[in-house]
C-alpha cells in the first residue's frame, strides 16, 4: 500500500481497516499526530487530506485517497508554518499535547479564511478539545497568524 | 400506460448495490386509504426514528444526537452546525470527521460513516420534532420532498440505499447503533403502498 | 539513552556530589548526607542538580511536567544563580533519587490553614522536612514544585557556580572573590573567559562550595521576566516525544481490558482473540487482561471484540446506592475531622434560618494523553519509561512485582500530556511491568484507550454538603458547613503505599481553612464509604468546597440584600486575600450582581494551597441558553517567576473549573461509569469559552499555581447564573439544570 506522507511517497504493509492515525504512528513514526479519543471528539489527531482537516482516527487506510499532511509536514522547528510561529510566540502550550491537532486545524481554517472573526474561529475550532483550556491563547495565535499571513 | 411500463423496468435492482431492494409499486388506486394509511404508519415509524429524524433538522442546521448516553436526542456535540450548505460550514464540513467511507459500518461512538459525502438532508425536508400529520404532508408536497412523486420517493430510497447513502446508513448504522425499524425493503414497499393508496395523511 | 546514562557511558569525567539546598534537623538519622543520584555513573555531577560535561550544562528537574511548566521553570530557578540562559541547557527529569524528596507537599500535609503563620504551625511546616525525607518522596503535587524548589534549586546553582569560581581560582592562583561568571562562563579579571564545561573536571573533584548568599529580585536576570518555556516550539512542531511517543527497537505495542472496579476476570477465551491479524498474546493480569500485537490499533480491536466475562464486587456499584450512602454518612453524623469550630454554632443558628444541601458528582481527570508506560524487563533489570507523579512508588511496586531489589528498577520520567492528579496512580505502570514480564527481553508499550481510561479512573469523589446559617444585615454571623465524602487520602495511600491513620483533612480543605472572621463556625468532615477508588483532582478537597462554601455564602449575602463583593471583603481578615478581592472587584469594574440585559455576574473566593484566588464571572441569559461573556482571576503567589506561565495556569485552571462545573459527571452503574468518551463529558471548549483576564499579586508567601485557579470557578459561574436568572444551583453539573450556549 502507498501513501503521500508529507510530500513523500510512503509505502506500507498494513491492513487496509487500519485508521490513518494508527499508521502514522506505529508505522511510520510520525508521532507528532495524536490519539486522544479514537472517536473524532478531540480533534488531537487533526491532519489534512489534500488540505482538508480531518480526523486521522476516523480515516481507513483504503479510503485515503489524498495527499496527507501531518504536523511535522507543516512546519519544523527550524522552519515553521506561519500558523506554529504564532503558536510559539503566544506560548500557547501547556500540556501541548492537543496542539498538533489545534494546529492543524487552524492552519485549515486560515487556508480558507484569511480574516476569521471570534465566531469563527470559535466555529471552526471546537471539535478541537483543549483539557487545559488554552483556548483564550489558540484564539490569539490564530488572529496573530491571519496577521502575519495576511501581511505575508 | 407510459409510466406502468416504466415502472415494470425498474423493478429490480439496479447498479452496483451496496443495499439492494426493489422498486415494484402497485397500480395507483389499488391500495386502500385503510391500507394506505396504515403502511403511512410504518413510514413514520421509521422516518420519525433519530437514526433518521437526527439528520432531518430545520434552519438552524442543528443534527442531533441520539445514544446510550443521549436517551432523548440532544444538539449534536461541539456546537457543530451543518451550515446553509448542510455539508458543515466550510472550515469545519461533516467529512473532517464524518469521512467517505468505502463501508457503512464503524466502531461504536465513532463519527458514523456513509459512502457518499456526509451531509444533513435539505432544510426544506425538516421534519425533526413534528408529528406524523406533518411529515405526511410533508412528504406528499413536491415543494418540500425533493420535487418526487411517491414512485420518485421509492427510487430515491432505492437509488440512495444502492450508494451506501444515509438510507442505507439508516438501516445499517453499524457499531453497535440501533438501525431504523422494519428494513430497506419493507421501507420502500410502504411508501409504494402509501403512494398507491393516494398519500393519505392522518389528521 | 538518558542523559545522565549517556554521559556514564563516555565515562571520561569525574562525579563528586553536594546536596545543596538540604536543611538539616535534629538527629543525626536526619542528617546523613542524602544519596548521590547519580552514584556509579561517573557523570560530571556537581551537584544532583547541576551536571556539566564537554558538550554543556545539563539541569536536573526532578519534579514531573504535566504540562504545568514545571520542568523550566526548575530549570530557570538553577539557571538564574549559575548564571546560564536556561534555554542553553539541556533539562533532564533525572533519576528517581531521595536527593529529590518534596518538602513542600509534605508541609501541606500539615494540620494548620495555609494563612496560620503562628509559631506552632511554622515549626511544624519546617519539621515536615524530617518524614518527608524519610519517606523520601519525589512527588509531584499539591501545587508544590516552585515552593519546594525556590531556595533548593538556586541553592543548587549557586553551589555549583561558586565551585566552578573555585576551580578556576586553583587553576589560575587567584582567588574565588576575585572572579565573576556570565553566560556560562568563568570571567578572570582579565577578562579571559573560561566556558564551564573547561573546568567541569577539575570542579567535580573540589569540595563543593557552600558559603554561598542567594541574589537578591533585583539582580534577577530571567526569573521575574517573561521566558519562553523551552518546551514551547517542540509542543507547536509536534516533535515533543510524551510517553506515548516513545519508540525502542524491538517494541511490542499492549493494550489492556481491565474488570469493573473490584472485579476480576470470570472466564477468559482467548482464542478468537489471538487469531486476530497483528495479536501476539492475549494475557491474563491483576484484575483484567492484556493483549500484546504487533501496533496499537490491532491490540485496542482485539482487547474490544475480547471474549471475556467479568465478577462485579458486591459493594454499591450504582449512582443512586452511592448518593444513598452519601445521605446515610450525613444522617449518621461520625466525625472524621472538625478543624474549625469557632463560637458556638448550634446556639447562634436558629430554626428557619438558611439550610441547603449541595452535590458535586464524580469527575474524571482525563487528561488528554492516555495512560502509557513502556517497560523492558530482564534477568536482573527493569527499565520503566513512563510520566509519573509518584516516581519512587512506581519504582517500589515494579521491584514488588519482578522480585528485583528497587536498584536495579530505572525509571525515565517522560514529558506527560496532562495529569491532573491523574498520574499519582501507578495502576498503568504495574500492567505494564506485568505485561513485560511475559515477554523478557522485549520492550513493551502499554497504550490504554479512552474508553478504558474513564472506565478505569479513580474520580474526584461525589459528594454531598450540608450547610446551615444565620446572617444579617450587618453579615454572616453562623456557618455550619458539613461535608460527606470518601476519602481520597485513604483510598489513593491505599493503592500506591498503604493507607495513613487519622482522618483525612482534604475532605474539608478549602472550607475549613477559609480566611473569613465568621464568629460561629464550624466545618466538619464525615467520611463515607468508599463505593469506586477515588483519587486526587486538580485542587482536591477545595474543587469542591470552593463550591460549596463559595455558594453558601453568596445565598446567604442574597438573603440578607448583602452585595456579595462587600459582602465578602467585610469577612476577610487576611490582608492578601483582601487585596485578591480588592483586585477582581477593579479589575472586572465590579458594580453588583445585575449586569443589565439579561447578563449577571457572580463572584467567588477560595483559598487554597496557600493561594488566596477570587474570580468574577458573567452570564447572559440568551435563546440559545446561558453564554458566559466574560471570567477574570486575581490570585497572590507571592512571587511571580514566570509571568506568562503563571498567566497560563490561572486562566487554564478558573476555565477548567468553569467546564466541568457546566458540563460533567461520572454516574456509576455496576461499578463502571456511563461516560466513556469525550462525547459524555465534554468539559470546556472554545465556543463555550469566555474571554479572560487575569491578574497576578505578590503579598503572600511564594506558592504555585497549577490548582489554585480551579476552586472559585464553579461558584462564580453558579453565583452569575443565580444573579442573570434567579434559578440557584445547588448540584453540578449544572447542564443538568440549565442550558449552556
Amino acid at each position: 500500500m502507498e501513501l503521500i506522507v508529507n510530500g513523500q511517497r510512503r509505502s506500507l504493509e498494513a491492513d487496509p481497516q487500519m485508521p490513518l492515525l494508527w499508521a502514522l504512528r506505529d508505522l511510520l513514526g510520525l508521532t507528532g499526530t495524536k490519539y486522544g479519543c479514537g472517536i473524532a471528539q478531540c480533534g488531537a489527531c487533526t491532519v489534512h487530506v489534500d488540505g482538508m482537516a480531518v480526523r486521522a482516527c476516523q480515516i481507513r487506510l483504503a479510503d485515503v485517497t489524498g495527499e496527507v499532511t501531518t504536523i511535522e509536514g507543516l512546519g519544523t522547528p527550524d522552519a515553521p508554518h506561519p500558523v506554529q510561529t504564532a503558536w510559539i510566540g503566544e506560548q500557547v502550550a501547556q500540556c501541548g499535547y492537543c496542539q498538533s491537532g489545534q494546529i492543524m486545524q487552524a492552519a485549515a481554517l486560515l487556508s480558507l479564511n484569511g480574516d476569521p472573526t471570534d465566531e469563527d474561529i470559535d466555529r471552526a475550532m471546537s471539535g478541537n478539545l483543549c483539557r487545559c483550556a488554552t483556548y483564550p491563547r489558540i484564539r490569539a495565535a490564530i488572529r496573530a497568524a491571519a496577521l502575519r499571513m495576511g501581511g505575508v | 400506460m407510459i409510466r406502468v411500463l416504466a415502472l415494470l423496468l425498474m423493478a429490480g435492482p439496479a447498479g452496483a448495490e451496496v443495499m439492494p431492494s426493489i422498486v415494484a409499486p402497485p397500480e395507483e388506486g389499488s391500495v386502500s386509504p385503510a391500507d394506505g394509511l396504515a403502511a403511512w404508519d410504518r413510514v413514520h415509524q421509521v422516518v420519525s426514528h433519530p437514526r433518521c429524524a437526527n439528520c432531518h433538522v430545520g434552519s438552524d442546521h442543528l443534527p442531533m444526537w441520539s445514544g446510550p448516553e443521549f436517551p432523548e436526542p440532544r444538539p449534536h456535540g461541539m456546537a457543530i452546525s451543518g451550515g446553509d450548505s448542510r455539508m458543515g460550514i466550510e472550515t469545519l464540513p461533516c467529512a473532517t470527521c464524518h469521512v467517505t467511507a468505502s463501508t457503512l459500518d464503524s466502531d461504536p461512538r465513532q463519527a458514523p460513516n456513509a459512502m457518499i459525502p456526509w451531509q444533513l438532508p435539505p432544510v426544506e425536508m425538516a421534519w425533526f420534532g413534528l408529528d406524523s400529520a406533518a411529515i405526511c404532508r410533508q412528504l406528499r408536497d413536491p415543494a418540500l420532498n425533493g420535487g418526487r412523486d411517491w414512485v420518485e420517493l421509492a427510487q430515491h430510497l432505492q437509488e440512495d440505499a444502492g450508494h451506501g447513502g444515509f438510507v442505507a446508513w439508516g438501516f445499517a448504522p453499524g457499531g453497535g447503533r440501533e438501525a431504523a425499524p422494519l428494513g430497506l425493503q419493507t421501507h420502500i414497499d410502504d411508501v409504494l403502498k402509501w403512494g398507491a393508496a393516494g398519500q393519505p395523511c392522518p389528521e | 539513552m538518558s542523559r545522565a546514562g549517556r554521559i556514564a557511558r563516555r565515562g571520561f569525567l569525574i562525579g563528586s556530589v553536594a546536596v545543596a539546598g538540604g536543611v538539616a534537623f535534629g538527629a543525626w538519622r536526619y542528617t546523613r548526607p542524602l544519596p548521590d543520584p547519580f552514584a556509579g555513573t561517573d557523570a560530571g555531577a556537581l551537584n544532583p542538580y547541576v551536571l556539566i560535561d564537554a558538550d554543556g550544562v545539563t539541569l536536573v528537574a526532578p519534579r514531573a511536567d504535566k504540562g504545568q511548566g514545571a520542568r523550566w521553570l526548575q530549570a530557570a530557578l538553577i539557571a538564574e544563580e549559575l548564571d546560564i540562559d536556561p534555554a542553553t541547557a539541556r533539562i533532564i527529569p533525572g533519576p528517581v533519587s531521595a536527593a529529590y524528596y518534596n518538602r513542600a507537599l509534605i508541609a501541606d500535609f500539615m494540620p494548620f490553614a495555609p494563612t496560620d503563620t503562628g509559631w506552632l504551625a511554622e515549626t511544624a511546616r519546617g519539621a515536615a522536612d524530617i518524614p518527608a525525607r524519610l519517606l523520601s518522596w519525589q512527588m509531584t503535587g499539591g501545587s508544590s514544585s516552585t515552593a519546594d524548589g525556590f531556595d533548593k534549586l538556586r541553592e543548587a546553582g549557586a553551589v555549583a557556580r561558586e565551585t566552578l569560581k573555585q576551580a578556576a581560582a586553583t587553576r589560575h592562583g587567584l582567588s574565588r572573590a576575585d572572579l565573576n561568571t556570565a553566560d556560562g562562563a568563568v570571567i578572570l579579571p582579565d577578562g579571559t573567559r573560561i566556558p564551564y564545561a573547561d573546568l567541569a573536571v577539575e570542579a567535580a573533584r573540589l569540595e563543593p562550595v557552600t558559603d554561598i548568599v542567594l541574589r537578591d529580585r533585583s539582580q534577577w536576570r530571567w526569573l521575574g521576566q517573561p521566558m519562553q518555556r523551552a518546551d514551547v516550539v517542540a509542543k507547536s512542531t509536534g516533535t515533543q516525544v510524551y510517553g506515548i511517543d516513545l519508540v525502542l527497537p524491538e517494541m511490542l505495542h499492549a493494550t489492556v481490558r481491565m474488570a469493573p472496579w473490584g472485579g476480576t476476570v470470570a472466564r477468559l477465551d482467548p482464542v478468537a482473540a489471538e487469531g486476530m491479524p497483528g495479536v501476539l498474546r492475549v494475557l491474563p493480569i491483576t484484575g483484567g487482561v492484556a493483549v500484546l500485537a504487533r501496533d496499537t490499533w490491532s491490540a485496542m480491536r482485539a482487547a474490544a471484540a475480547l471474549d471475556v466475562a467479568f465478577t462485579t464486587p458486591d459493594t454499591a456499584g450504582d449512582q443512586d446506592a452511592i448518593w444513598a450512602a452519601l445521605e446515610a454518612t450525613h444522617d449518621a453524623g461520625a466525625i472524621d475531622t472538625r478543624r474549625r469550630d469557632d463560637g458556638d454554632v448550634d446556639a447562634a443558628i436558629a430554626p428557619g434560618d438558611f439550610a441547603a444541601e449541595y452535590r458535586v458528582p464524580f469527575l474524571a481527570h482525563a487528561p488528554l494523553e492516555p495512560m502509557n508506560a513502556t517497560v523492558l524487563v530482564t534477568d536482573d533489570a527493569c527499565t520503566i519509561w513512563a510520566g509519573t507523579q509518584v516516581p519512587d512508588f512506581a519504582v517500589a511496586r515494579a521491584a514488588a512485582l519482578t522480585g528485583l531489589p528497587q536498584t536495579a528498577i530505572r525509571l525515565e520520567n517522560q514529558m506527560i500530556g496532562g495529569s491532573f492528579g491523574r498520574r499519582l496512580e501507578i495502576d498503568f505502570i504495574a500492567q505494564a511491568v506485568e505485561i513485560a514480564m511475559a515477554v523478557p527481553g522485549r520492550p513493551v508499550k502499554l497504550t490504554w484507550s479512552r474508553e478504558e481510561d474513564f472506565a478505569h479512573d479513580q474520580p474526584r469523589p461525589a459528594q454531598i454538603a450540608r450547610v446551615r446559617g444565620r446572617v444579617t444585615a450587618d453579615g454572616v454571623q453562623a456557618l455550619d458547613l458539613t461535608v460527606a465524602s470518601p476519602s481520597v487520602i485513604a483510598s489513593w495511600f491505599g493503592r500506591v503505599s498503604s493507607a495513613p491513620p487519622g482522618g483525612d483533612v482534604s475532605i474539608t480543605t478549602g472550607a475549613w481553612d477559609q480566611p473569613f472572621a465568621i464568629p460561629h463556625f464550624r466545618v466538619t468532615g464525615l467520611r463515607a464509604p468508599e463505593t469506586v477508588p477515588v483519587s486526587s483532582w486538580r485542587s482536591v478537597g477545595a474543587s469542591s468546597n470552593g463550591f460549596f462554601f463559595g455558594t453558601a455564602l453568596d445565598e446567604m449575602f442574597a438573603t440578607a440584600g448583602i452585595d456579595p463583593m462587600e459582602g465578602l471583603l467585610r469577612l476577610c481578615d487576611h490582608a492578601p486575600s483582601r487585596a485578591v478581592l480588592e483586585a477582581v472587584r477593579d479589575l472586572s469594574g465590579w458594580t453588583g450582581r445585575a449586569g443589565g440585559q439579561g447578563r449577571g455576574r457572580g463572584v467567588a473566593f477560595c483559598l487554597s494551597f496557600g493561594v488566596p484566588c477570587a474570580q468574577v464571572v458573567e452570564v447572559e441569559d440568551t435563546p440559545q441558553g446561558i453564554r458566559l461573556t466574560q471570567a477574570f482571576a486575581v490570585a497572590d503567589v507571592g512571587i511571580v517567576l514566570d509571568p506568562v506561565n503563571a498567566e497560563a495556569q490561572l486562566s487554564g485552571g478558573m476555565l477548567f473549573g468553569l467546564g466541568h462545573a457546566m458540563n460533567c459527571e461520572l454516574t456509576y452503574r455496576g461499578h463502571a461509569p456511563d461516560q466513556t468518551n469525550f462525547h459524555a463529558y465534554e468539559g470546556m471548549r472554545m465556543h463555550q469559552t469566555p474571554a479572560v483576564q487575569v491578574r497576578l499579586l505578590e503579598n503572600g508567601p511564594l506558592r504555585g499555581l497549577g490548582e489554585p485557579g480551579v476552586p472559585p470557578a464553579a461558584a462564580a459561574l453558579g453565583n452569575a447564573i443565580f444573579a442573570a436568572t434567579g434559578q440557584r444551583l445547588r448540584q453540578m453539573p449544572f447542564s443538568r439544570a440549565v442550558r449552556f450556549a
